[in-house]
């Protein structure tokens, strides 16, 4: 068996212009880094790449000269490089930024180590970022004077940025590396290996970048979520100061929308009886999560661009920008793509947040995450309601092979999942699911995704009948039907008012609630008998 | 494949050299495992590799593992060839522990060789060249072989530089010898080398040589170089006798005064010439591997060193040889070389 061939070794240095200087016999008395590099028994360096400038180059001769004398290996090639003031951090890097650019490095055969033991300790910050970046792509060595007296060599330590390679560094990065992916999960342990691949890699980008983030994939697969967990894990690691603003596109569409955004001056417009930070003020230092981006108007998608930008916008009536420094979250279920070639979204935003785009997959793709999921939701509804809830294992079994099977579409995602498992574990009888419980449940997820998922719309049909329905409202739906669930879950009239008033009960001298409440179903010519709760 | 076990014994370079040397001339293979194991950088440093790669092109051979801080060397010699040589040595390495990897093969080759060494000539824990010139090539001269040493410049640690060519004519057998009596002394000379320092450290020098041995001034020099070749300093006492001169020497180094660097020196003088043998340690170790390529031989020093002793193992493992050690009870020590 060969050994490896090992690759010579290139030291790229400085000359040191104090550190290496010394004349006559006596200048071996001294320990001159430059020169101990190439003195010492375990150490061999093929070549050196000698910078200095050209004021320097009687040393620089002198130190090459005495290289060849203990180093006959070793050749060394002067590099002249001009600096007005080693000590001005800009010039030094650009020079040694510019060296580096033009350096032809050839890392499968030689191994290149950086001196930073000589220069200014400018140019030893501007050498140790400049490796760290990989535009020196070696190592950095260090030399250091004999400890006692004696014309030894002194010592040198050759260190490895890339911290991996120190065991129990790595260890650690590779905990914090674990815990960050597990707080992007929300602490479930999720099974799917497509699902997991993109936390990972959501966890390494979310660490290292300030570029606007856009999330995709259909509603309910947890864009808000991760957005969320996203924002804690920068936090966390205090990559960000800000708060975290969370808003739905979809509800600024209208005039309000701008103002909502950018923010107004007192007297913008009527009815703006005073000033407003707006949305993009407030995420200033912090993230800006913009779900449904895709529903954004054009104007509004202008003013974002320029913010993004240049970090500055003009609100609605003033006469100077502000600025707001933030990252953004961008999500929308919808293809964006499509939205330019249809004139529905600017293509300049588009390619402005799409540098980072990470798909969420739909719940039916996902079909081994079900179950940890469902004990996450379990889990929630218990610190939610402070009761634990449970399946039996005839139930739970029934659950999953429905939810995991060909007939659960899951056209709402999580959010239907959470649904059903709140509805389930407040049906169930003694904090324990049934068969019968998980039946009901089945089908009433399939009945939902027979109408395309819409929940109001299928519960309504219920109870004012198809035809009915299609004389209310869209807008009128949310709201009824949120009464008649809240009817339907009390026993009385006077319990449902108490829940459905409960925040202006307090301030109101009588309270007549129950009244309110047969009015507003006598619009929609519902009695209490219909919209109670069935006997 | 003749395997040899790097950390028994003195446990560093010695054993590399001697395996390598004997390598060569009888053409066997070797394995050298736990090079320097026990030293604080273990494996090959950088002088060993070049003693390596002189041993590797004089015979045309193949060396597995020849790397910085490899702790395993697999040599396969080929036939040893004489020419021209030239090998650098690097952090001042010493040229003569080069020099006495390949001297052995080069004395046994078929043709003349002229090799040049550069790096240091005089160091501390290596033969000077004065020794050899003085003491050890003539004793292989008179065995048949014709090796003429010149010192062409001085080199001491740290700074290097030195060089020194190195005439061979081959013997076409060597010739075993017997150094078992000493004649008295014929000459005796101290000489204080000094380079880029000042000179008082030499007067010193010679005056610390002058109390402990009164000797006369005719026997007292001092020898200044040109600072280029500094600094370094060296005290040399040579004590000559008919049938063979032995080099004491002292090495001047910061923390050490001059006057202790040649009482060191002439302690160790005292202890040869109290001892009456005509062989001191340096030269004893050094004798053993010509004398038993030779075929035998004997002779009388006083305490062995463990270099000598390790030389005496792997000669032992490496040729079919006996080195017979008998130490008498005042310390001396006859060493007899028998194939």
């Amino acid at each position: 068996m060969k050994p490896p061939t090992l690759r010579p070794i290139v030291v790229l240095g400085m000359l040191g212009t104090t550190l290496d200087s010394g004349k006559g016999a006596r200048r071996w008395k001294r320990w001159r880094p430059t020169v101990s590099l190439c003195q010492h028994e375990d150490l061999l360096v093929g070549r050196l790449d000698l910078l200095h400038a050209r004021r320097s180059t009687r040393l620089a001769e002198t130190v090459i000269e005495d290289i060849a004398d203990v180093s006959p290996e070793t050749k060394v090639v002067p590099h002249i490089v001009e600096m007005d003031d080693p000590w001005d951090f800009e010039e030094v890097y650009g020079v040694l930024h510019e060296f580096a650019a033009g350096y032809p490095f050839e890392t499968e055969r030689e191994d290149y180590l950086v001196h930073i033991t000589t220069g200014t300790h400018v140019a030893q910050i501007c050498n140790f970022l400049l490796t760290e970046a990989r535009y020196f792509p070696g190592r950095l060595i260090q030399t250091s004077p004999p400890r006692s007296t004696g014309d030894g060599a002194g010592t040198f330590s050759i260190i490895d940025l890339d911290l991996s390679r120190y065991g129990r560094l790595a260890a650690r990065f590779e905990r914090e590396h674990t815990d960050a992916v597990a707080s992007l999960k929300g602490g479930i342990e999720t099974r799917n290996a497509p699902f997991n691949r993109l936390i990972e890699r959501i966890e390494y980008v979310a660490a290292r970048t300030t570029d606007p983030l856009l999330l995709t994939g259909p509603t309910g697969a947890g864009k808000s979520r991760l957005a969320g967990r996203i924002y804690r894990l920068r936090r966390h690691r205090r990559m960000v100061k800000g708060e975290l603003v969370e808003v739905n596109c979809a509800t600024l569409r209208g005039d309000g929308a701008m103002s909502a955004l950018f923010g107004h001056r007192k007297g913008a417009f009527t009815g703006a009886a005073s000033d407003r930070a707006g949305l993009l003020r407030s995420a200033d230092g912090g993230m800006l999560f913009l779900d449904e981006i895709g529903e954004l108007g054009l104007d509004e998608q202008a003013m974002l661009l320029r913010a993004i930008e240049e970090k500055r916008f003009l609100p609605l009536g003033a006469d100077a920008e502000v600025q707001s420094d933030f990252q953004l979250i961008a999500g929308t279920n919808r293809d964006l793509g499509a939205c330019v070639q249809r004139g529905e979204f600017r293509e300049d935003l588009l390619s402005r947040i799409n540098l980072w785009t990470f798909e969420l997959p739909a719940l039916r793709d996902r079909p081994e995450d079900i179950e940890p999921n469902l004990e996450y939701e379990l889990e929630r509804f218990a610190v939610d309601r402070g009761q634990r809830v449970r399946f039996s294992s005839e139930a739970r079994q029934q659950f999953l092979r429905f939810a995991t099977g060909g007939d659960a579409r899951w056209l709402g995602n999580f959010r239907d999942l959470g649904a059903a498992v709140t509805r389930m574990a407040t049906l169930a009888p003694g904090g324990r699911i049934s068969a019968e419980v998980v039946a009901e449940e089945v089908q009433r997820l399939a009945r939902s995704w027979d109408h395309g998922g819409d929940q109001d719309a299928i519960e309504l049909a219920g109870v004012v009948g198809p035809q009915r329905l299609k004389e209310i409202d869209l807008f009128d739906r949310a709201q009824l039907a949120t009464v008649i669930r809240v009817c339907r879950e009390s026993r009385t009239m006077a319990e449902a008012g108490r829940r459905l008033f409960a925040a202006s009960r307090a301030r109101r001298t009588s309270v007549n609630d129950s009244d309110r409440i047969r009015k507003y179903l006598a619009r929609f010519d519902l009695s209490w008998d219909e919209a109670g709760r069935p006997e | 494949m003749i395997s040899i076990d790097g950390s028994k014994g003195e446990g560093g370079g010695q054993i590399l050299r001697t395996s390598l040397a004997l390598s060569m001339i009888t053409g066997q293979a070797l394995r050298i495992d736990r090079i320097r194991a026990g030293r604080p950088k273990p494996g090959l440093m950088r002088q060993h590799l070049t003693s390596v790669e002189a041993a590797r092109s004089v015979c045309n051979g193949t060396a597995v593992g020849a790397q910085l801080g490899s702790t395993h060397l697999e040599f396969i010699p080929g036939p040893i060839r004489g020419g021209a040589y030239s090998f650098a040595i690097g952090t001042a390495g010493s040229t003569t522990l080069v020099l006495q990897t390949i001297l052995p093969a080069l004395i046994t080759a078929g043709e003349p060789s002229t090799v040049t060494l550069t790096g240091g000539t005089h160091n501390i824990h290596a033969p000077t060249v004065h020794f050899l010139q003085r003491a050890y090539l003539p004793l292989l001269n008179r065995m048949g072989a014709s090796v003429d040493l010149e010192l062409e410049r001085y080199g001491f640690y740290p700074a290097g530089g030195g060089r020194i060519r190195v005439d061979v004519q081959p013997a076409q057998q060597l010739r075993p010898f017997d150094l078992t009596d000493s004649p008295p002394v014929r000459s005796r000379r101290a000489i204080a080398t000094i380079a880029g320092l000042p000179p008082s450290i030499a007067k010193r020098e010679i005056e610390a040589v002058r109390e402990a041995l009164a000797w006369p001034d005719e026997c007292l020099h001092m020898h200044q170089l040109g600072d280029e070749s500094g600094p370094g300093n060296v005290v040399s006492i040579e004590i000559e006798r008919e049938n063979v001169t032995e080099v004491f020497t002292g090495f001047g180094r910061r923390g050490v005064s001059a006057e202790q660097v040649a009482t060191t020196t002439t302690d160790q003088v005292r202890r040869f010439l109290d001892a009456d043998v005509p062989v001191w340690e340096h030269l004893a170790d050094q004798l053993m591997l010509p004398l038993a390529i030779a075929g035998g031989g004997r002779y009388l020093t006083g305490p062995l060193s463990l270099h000598a002793t390790t030389n005496a193992d792997v000669i032992e493992s490496l040729l079919d040889a006996h080195v017979h050690m008998a130490r008498d009870e005042s310390g001396r020590c006859l060493v007899t070389i028998l194939r």
